[in-house]
């Protein structure tokens, strides 16, 4: 007996509903695709929208057909092509109905009344304090439940449910209710219903089995099940927005209104830049270049002549100037310091695991905040650091008799140390995460290595630079490609500190600042696509080197 | 098998319950019934309600709006008035939001909300951005409403601030008839010179308030009280003002210079004016070294004792209160134009062009701008009404300290004819200001001479006008 011979009449009738099914997906989805460009369905969606549509409904037609097909044929395949459809258009049912309920756009709401039923958690946790309490009488009989065990269950429900009454579950059921009954609610939920059903009927092991479904196909859908949200998570929220973003980098979105399509304008402008000779070094740049679309960045000067560099977007390259410089100051100051700092913090002087954490404290602290902080400390005129200058020239003038003028230093409104300032910031507030990450990296390195280099007669030094050094290449490696993809993304500590964010003369202007200006403030989503898809190229292409430079230098890869 | 399946659906609920209340209808509650029709009238000045809606609706309309507040007291004010006017409009229940957070300012959010569709129905911008949020159609255009509203009236407000809110882009008119409102200013402010009197005395420089009251209040008294009280100390300043386009305009406009064209369709920095007002400010920081350096936040200064002027609008007022010294106001100094050069700041309350209910967002903009709710938020000490009113400039002078509350109604005078703030038609407001602000910060910083500013400035400025 063949096993189609042993497949009961109901999974037989529910094969056949399924083929039916996939059929009606498909013609749906095809239709959908169709109606999209020559129909009435969403005639104000823009071309990208309709272009994203049409490619998911044309794909999920044409498997829809296929999985109808490997379905007829008893084949696991229609199985697997079924069970995916219906899952991801099942998933997308429950999100659309949320969102017509605006579950998403409530949870403000939850969080406003959240407090008010905190006195009912308190009752849960009372519950659950008698729970606990029941552990401490061992005369129950084994098996059966004390009465407190039962009283406890109650009073931990009944405070869950006065929690959710106070919190507004009841309202919040109404609204949502009230919300999904409109065309688009109901849709999703019947095809929750529809959908559901045949995720269902389709999984069911009788079916599975009328399919010739084998252990491991079962193991590859149980895999990509569990896979399932992280990956959805990551098509919607980041791969999804990364392709968005990169077409419109093509575009003149201003996010708002439909994005019209400029093809590789936005890049041009942005590299759009001259170089001309200048005759003298005060000689103005209109003289030498089409002012209407250029503007002077900056002038290389070697005697009585010079170079003019002009770009048709100079706060592009005045951004790209300051991030550029950031990260070659940045990284430094915030790796070598950890460098040095985790081989102290390594040893086994008493009070260490103190100190790691006093190093660690600022990593974790809100970039807000710190940022605020220190603009307090850097005031030029009653800020703390130029207060301890001021207190330490006076000393050493009092104690030598010395004449040292106290250097004032406008921390934040001088355009020479705007940047360093943030620049000081940033190491600061990276260091101690830098140090930890060595740290870990040091207690890898077998000690055998510094015994045997003691043996040898080594000194500290000789150990440090030829045994830590090398054996923490893949740390450093780690270290130093995230601190700079880091530090290229510059963007919070300028944005907090400095006012405004762009700082005396643009000298804190940075590329991510540049782009959130651009997007956010002056509606040009469009361009700041552009931006940040040229920053992400600067930033591959640092990592690439780094790469090459770690293979070059690495003691593993030799 | 029983116990897990009890537990199992004890989770669910709760789950589902969680995600349901985060649906729930917004915290504000609903007033039982509608109340009045209108606010009542008060002591404060007296103007005429705005209207209700036309009949009782059989159901509350949610109206969310949202403002930008200085402090909690603004916020607890604006919150206060939320639940007063929620009692007072019939069918309408009102959620009031601050906006902003720590990370992301006011109008950050509030575009991007606007961008993703969830902008309140009625919103607070200021005055320079109602042309990029007009002519995007982001705003409601209400002249519609306005007209068949019997009580509103555009000359009940500044007429600086109402020609921006009633400019038409399609026509190019102005004012009442033509056909565009774009919501109605919440308040105005102004530019006045905070005082620290005992360093004035100290120095034993003359009483700018007696200087204003004589009509010798001009630059170069001023500079001979900045000077005076900056020989007390290496850490005494003579002057503060903020590094933004507010304080450098002064000086501009005070010279008889502006930073655009007449129809504001071109820079105008590079014309002498501006330019000799360019360079009083920078001889403030360079030649007389009288001012906090360019560019430090000058409020801490002032607070701590330590700046004899410091210049800044009426919402520095609740801070400066806390002040430990004695203090008040002076208008600010006439420059060579005969006129001190103020600005008059607003900014306003417009309609979300995508709200659900234009005609109940019509309603609590006029409840949010009568002169009783005016009155209100004016106490607090940061704003001025922005109805022209003798009553209001009445209430107003009586919201001390300062003493000399008068030196703000001086700023937007008619006579001191101050500039009033406002958007670009025919540009980028943001645009110019990207470009002219860190030009103007080169100048005062040392880091470009004057003469080459005016050489280059309007090359680079001007391609943010639409040609």
């Amino acid at each position: 007996m063949t096993i189609h011979s042993q497949i009961d009449s109901r999974t037989n009738l529910i094969l056949k509903v399924s083929i039916v099914w996939r059929g009606v997906f498909a013609l749906l989805s095809a239709a959908g695709a169709i109606f999209l460009w020559f129909g009435a369905l969403l005639p104000e969606a823009p071309l990208w929208q309709k272009v994203l549509i049409t490619a998911v409904l044309a794909i999920a037609s044409v498997f829809s057909a296929i999985g109808a097909v490997q379905i007829s044929r008893r084949n696991h395949s229609g199985r697997m092509i079924s069970l995916a459809l219906d899952y991801l258009a099942f998933v997308t049912c429950i999100v659309i109905a949320l969102n017509t309920g605006e579950v998403f756009i409530g949870i403000d709401a939850l969080a406003e009344t959240f407090t008010s039923g905190l006195p009912y958690l308190g009752i849960v946790a009372l519950g659950y304090f008698l729970s606990v309490m029941d552990e401490y009488f061992p005369q129950k009989q084994l098996g059966a439940e004390t009465s407190l065990k039962v009283t406890s269950r109650w009073v931990m429900l009944g405070g869950f449910v006065l929690f959710l009454l106070q919190v507004g579950a009841i309202k919040g059921i109404l609204y949502f209710l009230g919300k999904l009954a409109q065309p688009l609610g109901l849709a999703s939920v019947a095809g929750i219903a529809i959908f559901g059903f045949f995720l269902w009927a389709i999984g069911r092991s009788e079916s599975a089995q009328a399919l010739h479904v084998k252990t491991n196909h079962e193991q590859i859908l149980s895999g990509w099940l569990f896979l399932s949200p992280n990956l959805l998570g990551f098509l919607i929220f980041f791969a999804g927005p990364l392709v968005l973003s990169f077409y419109f980098s093509f575009t003149d979105s201003d996010a708002i209104n439909t994005p019209n399509w400029v093809g590789f304008a936005n890049y041009a402008k942005i590299l759009n830049v001259r170089f001309a000779m200048l005759s003298s070094p005060t000689q103005l740049a209109k003289e030498v270049v089409d002012i209407k679309i250029y503007d002077e960045v900056g002038r290389f000067i070697f005697g009585n002549s010079g170079i003019l560099f002009a770009a048709a977007d100079k706060f592009f390259w005045l951004a790209l100037r300051n991030t550029l410089t950031f990260g070659l100051f940045a990284v430094p100051l915030s790796v070598i310091p950890a460098l040095i700092l985790s081989n102290v913090l390594n040893s086994k002087l008493p009070g260490m695991k103190f100190y790691r954490a006093i190093y660690f404290m600022p990593s974790i602290a809100a970039v807000v905040g710190i940022s605020l902080v220190w603009q307090w400390l850097y005031n030029a005129t009653i800020g703390y650091i130029n207060y301890f200058i001021t207190l330490g020239i006076e000393f050493w003038n009092n104690l030598f008799n010395l004449a040292v003028v106290d250097p004032k230093i406008q921390w934040v409104s001088d355009e020479k140390t705007a940047l360093f300032a943030v620049i000081i910031i940033a190491a600061w507030q990276t260091m101690g995460f830098n140090t930890v990450l060595f740290l870990a990296g040091l207690q890898n390195i077998p000690g055998e290595l510094y015994e045997a280099a003691t043996v040898d007669g080594a000194g500290p030094w000789d150990k440090f630079w030829s045994i830590t050094l090398p054996m923490l290449a893949p740390t450093t490696f780690y270290v130093v490609s995230t601190t700079t993809i880091q530090a290229m993304q510059v963007f919070e500590h300028v944005f907090i500190l400095m006012n405004p964010p762009e700082g005396p003369n643009n000298s804190t202007i940075t590329l991510v600042l540049y782009l959130y200006r651009s997007g956010f403030q002056n509606f040009k989503q469009g361009y700041a696509s552009a931006i940040a898809w040229v920053l992400f190229i600067v930033i591959f292409g640092l990592t690439l080197v780094q790469f090459q430079q770690q293979r070059k230098s690495s003691i593993y890869e030799s | 098998m029983k116990k897990n399946l009890l537990f199992k659906a004890i989770s669910l609920i709760v789950i589902a319950s969680f995600a349901l209340a985060a649906c729930g209808a917004p915290a504000v509650v609903a007033t039982e019934a509608p109340i009045a029709d209108v606010p009542a009238a008060t002591e404060a000045p007296a103007v005429e309600a705005p209207a209700a809606t036309e009949a009782p609706a059989m159901e509350d309309v949610s109206i969310r709006w949202r403002t930008r507040p200085d402090n909690q007291e603004e916020i607890d004010v604006y919150g206060k008035i939320s639940t007063e006017l929620d009692a007072e409009l019939n069918g309408v229940t009102l959620t009031y939001e601050p906006g902003g957070t720590e990370g992301a300012n006011y109008q950050d959010q509030l575009r991007s909300e606007v961008a993703a569709g969830t902008a309140p129905d009625v919103f607070w911008i200021p005055g320079t951005d109602v042309a990029d949020f007009a002519t995007r159609g982001l705003i409601l255009n209400a002249a519609d409403l306005a007209a068949a509203t019997d009580t509103f009236s555009v000359d009940d407000f500044y007429a600086g601030p109402m020609f921006h809110m009633t400019y038409n882009p399609e026509t190019g008119a102005s004012g009442a008839d033509s056909g565009a409102l774009w919501g109605i200013p919440r308040d105005v402010s102004t530019f006045a010179l905070y005082l620290n009197m005992d360093l004035i005395n100290e120095a034993g420089a003359p009483d700018p308030r007696e200087l204003a009251k004589e009509g010798k209040w001009d630059w170069a008294a001023f500079l001979d009280v900045a000077q005076k009280t900056r020989a007390l100390g290496t850490d005494i300043y003579g002057y503060g003002g903020s590094a933004w386009w507010g304080p450098n305009g002064v000086w501009v406009n005070a010279a008889g210079g502006n930073f655009f064209n007449a129809d504001r369709s071109a820079c105008a920095l590079n014309t002498p004016e501006a330019l000799e007002g360019l360079t009083f400010q920078k001889s403030l920081y360079a030649d007389y070294d009288v001012a906090v350096p360019y560019g430090e936040d000058p409020e801490p200064v002032f607070r701590a004792g330590n700046v004899a002027m410091f210049q800044n609008g009426r919402w520095a007022t609740p801070g400066i209160r806390t002040v430990d010294f004695t203090w008040d106001v002076v208008e600010l100094p006439n420059g060579p134009s005969g006129t001190a050069g103020n600005w008059l700041f607003w900014g306003a309350y417009v309609i979300n062009a995508n709200t659900e209910h234009p005609a109940e967002a019509w309603a609590l903009v006029q409840a949010l701008t009568t002169a009783k709710t005016q009155g209100e938020i004016a106490a607090l000490g940061a704003n001025i009404p922005s109805r022209v009113s003798q009553e209001a400039l009445d209430a107003f002078l009586t919201f001390t300290p300062p003493m000399n509350n008068q030196a703000f109604l001086n700023g937007i005078a008619a006579d001191a004819n101050p500039t009033a703030e406002g958007p670009l038609w025919a540009g980028s407001w943001p645009e110019f200001d990207k470009v002219t602000g860190p030009a103007i910060q080169g100048v005062l910083t040392g880091a470009t001479t004057v003469e080459d500013f005016g050489a280059t400035i309007c090359d680079e400025a001007d391609k943010v006008f639409v040609k």
